[in-house]
């Protein structure tokens, strides 16, 4: 057993404007990695501005004081580099990988969108970039058979009122009610340099970044009072099993089971990782075996289980099947929770565990091969728990899980009277 | 608040190095490994001359088959103990095919690659095969594609790539085949692809820490029991010149978005303008910034994307343009995306544009050959392209020297603007008319 996932240097400061810096400093390729968490995700959304996060995310694209619209892709992409950028409900980041002597560009780049953001927001480019939302809308969740499932199984996971009820993208009445004044509002509330975490690995030192990041960052005010989400620990509502079924233009019926479990960073979402990994990954997984090759009831290609790491709340467990042909909603639903069921009556095995175990070092260290991983990986850790150093704690934790933990948890959290159901139904005619 | 105003020079260009390629004959088969230092993964990649092109026609989708078969148990053992074998290595066999290669490969911490390998090669040289194992594939696949062909694109794809080639030749049909020719397909079949293909050595590709392999044990792993040569891969295909242009309206009732796919025929991948022209795809619709984007996302807000690019295969090529609009605004969008590629093909591309998609295919080169996966990748471009180990670094150097008067006359050269097919699948009663009435071409229902 590996006592770090981490094997390489961290080294972190923090800036006088409270900005933390982490590097690690890793001279394989020629190449850096560099990105910023900010501490603003759609939980902090108040009613009526879903999608705010997100929008805004579009928004730091299109220019700021120094930069012109759309040179901030150009000059990215013209040194080398790639470059994006995610929402999710607990944060937003940015990142860029380049070749190692552009390093100082990137961090100019993310200085100025940080720092000088709002000068160069018009209404033209908010209006765009909302247009280009709502067709990301329609093409991701709206456009495509099952689309909008994780849209669904939100609200029907998190009452309304929890940080987590509603979806990233947002509704389309609040992005068409957005105006200019409220975006310069956000970027005042969440985007300063106290709300950030920069993490720069590969090619480089933590010397050279530590005073590049001083030299365009340091000047940035911090701000006094960032305003919290709201505290989603507590889940009110839970304890009863919830079902929903839409009869909509798909090509097969398809069932999700969903449950809150523990949040991302406690021992109980390692479990559920290693639990999930057993129960919905690979041709060895409990639902593959059962449903797949088993009862013959499944799609091969789409059972599967994951949990959706989120940190501020019980996170979810997603477990998924799509019918054969031939195979009715019902017996597929039925089949999909005897088996989930199943986690906390039937042990898992020495090979199940081993197998499990086996298929998550593998991802960790393919996350941990390349140099943007690494420093994404860095920057949750340090935005969400204060220390990047924790990054190594995972791996081992995981390795450490018991088959009597998983039975232990699944009791805990996937009792049927705290399931939710949904299900696909393919329209009579279709 | 003082943020700094002057733009960053960059600092001292790091040397490009691609990691040092090791060839050699092994056991019959041909090994290629690559060695990064250090890394805790490695891969390990059986490249088989058994691509799409290789399908009998009429038999499209066995290769998809085929790959799934694989992993219905062998000689040594069933599905389920070859499963659990497998994954308690960490890995899962990834199969896949391309036109021009079939791929079969493991990823797994570096001490664990000889037992990944050998199960590899369990299943590419001994699978069962047996006929009802075969036949659920075959229906599985069947359904996997009924699916995934419900989904917006694979029936415009088809539509283009059957007008751009013709129905009649396997490289006019789908590389995956669709849901009616995989339902079609016999055990036979499979089994005739299987020993016709599976059973030459092929390529052993290995990237990892080479200090802890022993390559040559690998590789005779790879190759027990394998034999036969290499068979004739065949010159680049004759492609009908095109005539005029049209649209293609594949209907799908209730669409909130068109989806668009247009696209000609374009030269293979051995041509001598190949870099020119991966530039001029670039300016055009590759990078964010490119034309395309521009217009029709950041200016517009018709999109959340559109990209378009030259894609080449040893014997064929082709231009596309790929985007997903608001049904409202098909016709415009429609109009101003073959507007740009009309301007690119009349006009060039310009010094500014140039730099940018030149830097930034170069530096991808230094960025994205980080990971194992990544360098075996490049490794089989090597073997299928027959390019020699410096090849990549070559490359680096032909994108940073290539001048606007070059990639311009490229851009005139192979794209063709006035004979494009324009496919748009979206909700024909909305969009017919508007399509007619824009004068891009005649507009023809698709019967997909």
């Amino acid at each position: 057993m590996p006592d770090s996932g981490f094997p390489w240097p961290i080294e972190t400061t923090r800036l006088d404007n409270g900005l933390r810096v982490v590097v690690s400093e890793d001279r394989t390729a020629p190449a850096v990695a560099v990105n910023l968490w900010y501490d603003i995700g759609s939980r902090h959304e108040p009613e009526g501005q879903t999608g705010f996060a997100h929008l805004f995310e579009h928004l730091m694209f299109e220019g700021s004081t120094n930069v012109a619209k759309t040179e901030h892709m150009k000059l990215v992409q013209g040194c080398g580099g790639s470059l994006n950028a995610t929402t999710n409900p607990d944060r937003t980041n940015y990142f860029e990988t380049v070749p190692a002597e552009h390093l100082e560009l990137t961090l100019w780049l993310e200085a100025d969108r940080m720092g000088g953001l709002v000068p160069a927001l018009t209404q033209e480019t908010l209006d765009n970039q909302r247009d280009v939302v709502k067709n990301e809308r329609r093409q991701r969740y709206e456009n495509v058979p099952y689309g909008d499932a994780w849209l669904r199984l939100l609200p029907l996971l998190y009452p309304p009122g929890h940080p987590y009820h509603h979806a990233t993208i947002g509704s389309m009445a609040d992005l068409n009610a957005a105006d200019l004044p409220a975006f310069q509002a956000f970027h005042a509330a969440y985007y300063a340099p106290n709300n950030a975490v920069l993490t720069v690995v590969g090619d480089t030192s933590a010397d050279e970044v530590f005073a590049l990041a001083e030299k365009y960052f340091g000047a940035i005010p911090p701000r006094a009072e960032i305003p919290a989400a709201p505290d989603g620990q507590h889940v009110s509502g839970a304890g009863v099993a919830t079902t929903e079924t839409v009869v909509t233009e798909v090509p097969a019926p398809r069932v999700y089971v969903a449950h809150r479990t523990h949040p991302f960073g406690t021992a109980g979402y390692d479990v559920t990782s290693v639990l999930a990994t057993v129960l919905g990954s690979g041709r060895g997984s409990r639902l593959y075996q059962r449903l797949v090759d088993g009862e013959r009831i499944a799609q091969p290609d789409l059972v599967g289980a994951y949990g959706v790491d989120l940190a501020y709340a019980p996170a979810p467990l997603i477990v998924t099947a799509t019918a054969r042909p031939g195979v009715a909603a019902k017996r597929l639903a039925a089949g999909l929770g005897e088996v989930v069921d199943e986690l906390a009556t039937v042990p898992v095995t020495a090979a199940e565990l081993d197998r499990a175990k086996a298929l998550l070092s593998t991802a960790w260290w393919r996350q941990m091969s390349t140099v943007e991983g690494r420093a994404d990986t860095l920057g949750r850790y340090a935005t969400q728990f204060g220390d990047p150093r924790r990054a190594a704690e995972r791996l081992p934790a995981w390795l450490a899980v018991t088959a009597d933990q998983i039975a232990a948890v699944a009791a805990e959290v996937l009792a049927p009277a705290d399931r939710v159901t949904l299900t696909y139904l393919p329209e009579e005619n279709s | 608040m003082t943020l700094i105003s002057t733009r960053p020079a960059p600092g001292a260009a790091r040397p490009y190095r691609f990691p040092q390629v090791v060839r050699r004959g092994v056991a019959g088969g041909q090994l290629v490994a690559a060695h990064l230092p250090g890394q805790s993964l490695a891969v390990a990649l059986l490249l088989l001359d058994a691509g799409a092109g290789r399908e009998p026609q009429g038999r499209e989708g066995l290769g998809a088959v085929l790959a799934k078969a694989l992993e219905e148990g062998t000689a040594q053992r069933d599905a389920t103990a070859y499963a659990l074998a497998i994954e308690a290595l960490g890995t899962e066999l990834v199969a896949g095919l391309d036109w021009d290669s079939f791929q079969v490969s493991v990823q797994v911490p570096v001490d664990r690659l000889p037992a990944a390998v050998e199960l590899l090669a369990e299943a590419v040289r001994t699978p069962r095969l047996e006929p009802d194992d075969v036949r659920r594939v075959r229906d599985d696949e069947a359904t996997a594609q009924r699916m995934d062909w419900a989904n917006p694109g694979p029936r415009a794809d088809a539509a283009l790539r059957a007008d751009l080639f013709g129905a009649e030749n396997r490289w006019g049909r789908p590389l995956y085949g669709d849901p009616e020719t995989v339902a079609a397909l016999e055990v036979e079949d499979v089994r005739i692809f299987h020993s016709e293909w599976f059973l030459r050595p092929g390529t052993l590709i290995v990237v990892g820490d080479l200090e802890r392999l022993d390559l040559d044990a690998l590789a005779a792993t790879a190759f027990a029991g394998a034999g036969g040569g290499a068979a004739d891969r065949g010159g680049p295909v004759e492609v009908t010149p095109r005539q005029g242009r049209k649209i293609i309206l594949v209907d799908r009732p209730g669409s909130v978005q068109s989806t668009l796919r247009l696209g000609h025929p374009s030269p293979h991948r051995a041509h001598p303008d190949h870099v020119p022209m991966r530039l001029a795809g670039t300016v055009l619709g590759g990078a964010f910034t490119s034309r395309l984007n521009h217009l029709i996302r950041e200016v517009r807000g018709y999109t959340y994307g559109i990209r378009g690019d030259f894609v080449s295969s040893r014997r064929f090529g082709r231009f596309a343009v790929s985007s997903g609009v608001q049904t409202a605004v098909t016709a415009p969008a429609l109009v101003e995306a073959v507007g740009e590629i009309t301007r690119t093909q009349q006009t060039g591309v310009t010094e500014a544009e140039l730099a940018v998609a030149r830097s930034w295919l170069a530096g991808q080169l230094s960025v994205e050959l980080q990971t194992p996966r990544a360098i075996a990748t490049a490794l089989t471009t090597l073997v299928v392209h027959d390019l020699p180990d410096d090849y990549h670094a070559r490359l680096r150097a032909a994108l940073l020297a290539a001048e606007v008067d070059e990639v311009s006359a490229a851009a005139a050269a192979h794209l063709h603007p006035e004979e494009l097919t324009l496919v748009v699948e979206g909700d024909a009663a909305l969009i017919r008319a508007e399509l007619a009435a824009t004068d891009l071409g005649e507009v023809i229902t698709s019967t997909r």
